[in-house]
């Protein structure tokens, strides 16, 4: 085994661990943690991958901004209200059952599992170029139209957003404000 | 409510955080302006005229005990009742003798009404103030410690023991004529009525005795 | 084993510096605001970290009764290694770098961002209402300021072309004006901006706002666990102040060659870099959040991206 493998191994079995943990923990606090501890773990993946830009993003983008938002819901929300809930299937057997067909089905998909054809970038290129460079060369020429489009959805989903969180605001903004005017009115 | 206008500012002054940038320059001449910092155990503070600090009993130089007559007033008129005597009447005279006389010091709020109500000037507050203690005990004063305490103070001040007198040893305002008590220790001329650096009668023409006492 | 050596050097260099950097600040805020500072311990008072130091070493460790222990302990350490692994990336001079790596800047995006667990733990293990707020406070304030932080260096590196910090200095003396501030001074404002409540230095220091939250999150902690602390953060203005004078300012590079001592002239920006902070926080308030949050979001990041704009025509256009 060379070290790359030994790190995978690594990894993935950490990987796994820290992903049944999460599931499985009492506290949700932990089971964010646990989150993180593996987003870390992934980010090695990356980069016994060459994609160190990978690594990096997945740290800031995931670690840094997105579970720290996990990390706030869980914070602010009552969970040992919300844990009390009844459940969907009354005999767990039964969805045990559905999860062991579903690996089963993973595990005869594994063995049709072939390497693609090599692509314009092999790993002596990467590594001359540099992950960040190459990944930008790809990104910016002949995914462009992909790129642009991902974008936009992104943006179609960040004016969603401001569209819903506004309207609700904006009907509270003009109660507040009919009230200050008259207030205001009040006093002069 | 108030509201507060926005002071004007032009564009200009915005963006370019004109009075953050004013602030910062006021922060920057002060970096090379002198300290105002008095470095206490070094620089010791000379404390003004009238300063209340450490209570005393005064010790009479004829009998080298204090003048006090157990009259109680100052125990009477303490607020925070942090005085207490104790005293018998002699036998045949009806003279009262002190037995214990107690302050705690740890209750004292400082108004100075014992010394200014005190008959005999036997009760003073002095002008040392540094008798902070690691326990409760060494500032509950007992009769010999505030016979000590003047002693100390004499000693440390270099004033005459006989003639030192403070002006605000007694009530302000008032005449010296009109004060109860004939052995209460006479205030100098220049210190009485229209002289007298307290009071009422301070507020404009007396004010170069004041600062007189700013520069001591 | 040289490896071991240097990276020994290093933490102590920089802990030394977190002692006098805590001096300096007592120091310069002292006489701006008309005191003198430390003047006891030793000459001028320049044992007084040290004296600190020993004294918060041997302070009782206090853990509160219904803290999350586990959390708890591991907070700080979160922290500190946070603030600590950029230090791996930083290059004090040419060549002089522990772990030159591509993505320089990338790492110390991810680990400032790793920090901010730090500080939320820590608020939520302790159990006490001062730190959870403290705690929220940072949090949400990290997250929004560090996309105005990245940025505002996006800029600098279209230009530069490259996320090697090395590499952003090597480009930056080769660039027409030596130092990226002047070209990108709508970069370099948004940067320093950001990096003050990044760092939570006043005026952004709402997360350990001493007038209405005691210390903020780190209320509960005493002794070695709150040093800790106290090094991350002056750890994280030190790095802050690094990644200023390396994309901006021009790193190690300076007007003119100081034999024997190669970085002589980062060490310069740096200090000078930290007077700005010390400087602020003498002269101003605090800010109110709803306005940290506006500042941040309706102010900084719109800048940033025009920045980028404006960066990416020019940079096409000549």
């Amino acid at each position: 085994m060379t070290v790359q493998q030994i790190l995978f191994f690594y990894f993935a079995t950490v990987i796994v661990l820290l992903s049944l943990g999460a599931v499985t923990m009492r506290n949700s606090v932990y089971s964010v943690l646990m989150v993180l501890a593996m987003f870390f773990h992934m980010a090695g993946i990356y980069l016994t991958l060459n994609a160190e830009f990978l690594a990096a993003v997945q740290v800031v983008v995931y670690a840094g901004a997105v579970l720290v938002l996990y990390l706030f819901v869980v914070f602010l929300v009552n969970l040992k209200q919300e844990a009390r809930i009844t459940r969907f299937v009354k005999h767990p057997a039964l969805g045990g059952v559905m999860a062991g067909a579903l690996f089963l089905m993973l595990l005869f998909a594994f063995g049709s599992f072939s390497l693609g054809p090599q692509g314009a970038w092999p790993v002596a290129a990467i590594e001359e170029a540099t992950f960040t460079r190459a990944l930008a060369m790809e990104l910016f020429t002949r995914y462009l139209l992909p790129f642009e489009v991902v974008g936009l959805i992104l943006l179609i989903a960040v004016v969603g957003g401001i569209v819903l969180a506004k309207r609700e605001e904006s009907q509270e903004g003009a109660g507040r404000e009919t009230a200050g005017s008259s207030i205001t009115r009040g006093e002069a | 409510m108030l509201i507060q206008p926005r002071p004007k500012r032009s564009l200009l002054e915005t963006v370019l955080l004109f009075e953050i940038l004013q602030g910062m320059a006021l922060t920057l001449k002060r970096l090379f302006s002198k300290p105002v910092t008095r470095q206490y155990p070094d620089e010791k503070r000379q404390p003004f005229l009238g300063f209340r600090g450490k209570h005393a009993l005064v010790r009479d130089p004829q009998t080298g005990e204090s003048s006090c007559v157990a009259c109680l007033r100052c125990a009477t008129v303490c607020p925070s009742q942090c005085i207490y005597i104790r005293y018998h009447e002699e036998e045949g005279s009806g003279r009262r003798v002190v037995d214990r006389y107690d302050i705690e010091a740890l209750r004292c709020i400082y108004c100075g009404y014992c010394a200014e109500v005190c008959p005999v000037n036997a009760i003073v507050l002095t002008e040392s103030y540094e008798y902070s203690a690691y326990d409760r005990q060494t500032n509950y004063f007992d009769r010999g410690r505030l016979l000590n305490n003047w002693d100390a103070f004499v000693k440390e001040s270099g004033h005459d023991p006989v003639a030192y007198v403070n002006p605000f040893w007694r009530p302000r305002g008032v005449d010296e004529a009109t004060l109860a008590g004939p052995r209460r220790r006479k205030v100098p001329e220049e210190w009485t009525r229209a002289g007298q650096p307290v009071g009422r009668l301070c507020r404009s023409q007396d004010s170069e005795v004041l600062a007189e006492g700013v520069q001591r | 084993m040289a490896l071991v050596v240097h990276m020994l050097i290093l933490v102590g260099v920089v802990l030394l510096h977190v002692a006098y950097a805590t001096y300096f600040e007592r120091k310069v805020i002292g006489h701006m605001q008309v005191r003198m500072g430390p003047t006891r311990v030793g000459p001028l008072g320049l044992l007084q970290p040290i004296a600190d130091g020993i004294k918060l070493f041997f302070k009782e460790d206090v853990i509160p009764g219904c803290a999350d222990r586990t959390l708890f302990y591991a907070a700080p350490i979160i922290c500190l290694v946070a603030a600590m692994a950029n230090l791996a990336v930083l290059p004090f001079a040419s060549g002089l770098v522990l772990a030159k790596i591509n993505i320089g800047l990338l790492f110390v995006f991810a680990m400032s961002s790793l920090a901010s667990y730090g500080v939320v733990l820590a608020g939520w293990a302790s159990n006490s209402k001062f730190s959870f707020l403290g705690g929220l406070r940072s949090m949400s304030q990290v997250i929004s300021y560090e996309i105005a932080l990245g940025l505002s260096l996006v800029g600098v590196m279209m230009m530069a072309g490259s996320l090697d910090l090395s590499e952003i200095v090597a480009a930056q003396q080769q660039s027409r004006f030596g130092i990226y501030a002047i070209p990108q001074f709508l970069g370099f404002f948004v940067f320093v901006v950001a990096m003050l409540a990044e760092t939570n230095r006043a005026p952004f220091d709402l997360p350990e706002a001493e007038s209405e939250l005691v210390a903020g999150y780190f209320t509960e902690y005493s002794g070695i666990r709150f040093s800790l602390f106290f090094m991350a953060e002056y750890i994280g203005m030190l790095v802050m102040a690094s990644i200023a004078t390396i994309c901006f300012l021009g790193g190690w590079s300076g007007p003119f060659a100081v034999p024997h001592v190669p970085f002589f002239w980062f060490a310069a920006k740096i200090y000078g870099i930290m007077f700005f902070y010390f400087w602020l926080r003498a002269t101003l308030p605090r800010y109110r959040y709803d306005q940290l949050m506006s500042l941040g979001w309706k102010v900084l990041i719109p800048l940033a991206l025009l920045n980028i704009v404006v960066t990416g025509f020019v940079k096409t256009i000549f």
